[in-house]
C-alpha cells in the first residue's frame, strides 16, 4: 500500500492496476447491492436488449476507484470526498480492466487534491471516466 | 473584474455548490446563514473558487474568512497581485 501525503503528490502522478471481473463479484455485489435487475443477471434478457451478455454493475466497476485511491494512490491516508463518473462502455464478466489515476488538480489550501481516473477495458476501450475528490488523514 | 461581478460570480458558485438557485449572498453571509454549508462543503466552495477565478489561495488566508465579503475582498486582492 502506498502512503502518499499531500506534499508528497505532484499533478500528473499515475498509479494503475489491472483486474478481472469474475462471475463470482457479480454474485457478492448482488447480494451486498440487492440490486436484482435482470440486465446484470439474466443473460438473454441483456441479449434482448442488445448487449453481449449480462452487463457488470456499474457501481462494481467503479469500486475500484475505492481500491485505486485507498491503495494506490494516495493510499493509506485516503479520505474519499467525492466521486463523479461517467459510463462509455458497458463491462462484461471476464473482462480485463486497467484501472488508472492521474493527479489532475492539487489545492493545498484546502489539502484537496483531484484524480482523474480511467478504467479502460482488454481492447483499450475507456469504459469509465470520472474524477475522485480527496482528502488527507492526519 | 469589479468586486460586483465577484459576487455575482461567487453567488454562481454557491448556487452550483449547494445545488440550490435560490441563493442570494450579501457580505454578512457566513456558515450559519446556509444550511448545508459545513466542513466539507467549505473545501468544495474553495476549490470551485480557486478554479473558477483561476488562483491559489494558502491555508492561512481561507482559514480566518469569516464571511463571503472577506472573500470577495480576498479574490480582489489576489487579482491585484
Amino acid at each position: 500500500m502506498n502512503e502518499y501525503r499531500f506534499e508528497d503528490l505532484k499533478i500528473g502522478q499515475k498509479e494503475y492496476f489491472s483486474v478481472t471481473v469474475t462471475e463470482e463479484m457479480m454474485k457478492q455485489f448482488l447480494d451486498l447491492s440487492g440490486d436484482s435487475n435482470p440486465l446484470h443477471n439474466d443473460k438473454d434478457f441483456a441479449i434482448s436488449q442488445g448487449y453481449q451478455n449480462k452487463v457488470v454493475y456499474g457501481l462494481l466497476t467503479t469500486s475500484f476507484i475505492s481500491k485505486l485511491v485507498g491503495v494506490y494512490l494516495p493510499g493509506k491516508y485516503c479520505l474519499l470526498q467525492g466521486v463523479d463518473v461517467k459510463y462509455s462502455k458497458p463491462v462484461y464478466v471476464g473482462d480485463i480492466l486497467i484501472v488508472k489515476g492521474v493527479v489532475d488538480e492539487l489545492h493545498e489550501s484546502v489539502k484537496r487534491a483531484v484524480i482523474k481516473v480511467t478504467i479502460q477495458n482488454q481492447d483499450e476501450k475507456k469504459v469509465v471516466k470520472g474524477k475522485a475528490e480527496i482528502g488527507f488523514l492526519k | 473584474m469589479t468586486r460586483e461581478e465577484v459576487m455575482k460570480k461567487l453567488n454562481e458558485i454557491f448556487c452550483n455548490v449547494f445545488d440550490d438557485e435560490t441563493i442570494v449572498l450579501t457580505d454578512s453571509t457566513n456558515a450559519n446563514d446556509i444550511e448545508d454549508w459545513d466542513s466539507l462543503e467549505q473545501i468544495n466552495l474553495i476549490v470551485n473558487i480557486e478554479n473558477e477565478f483561476g488562483m491559489m489561495f494558502d491555508m492561512a488566508e481561507v482559514s480566518d474568512l469569516a464571511n463571503v465579503g472577506e472573500m470577495a475582498d480576498l479574490i480582489m486582492r489576489k487579482q491585484a497581485e
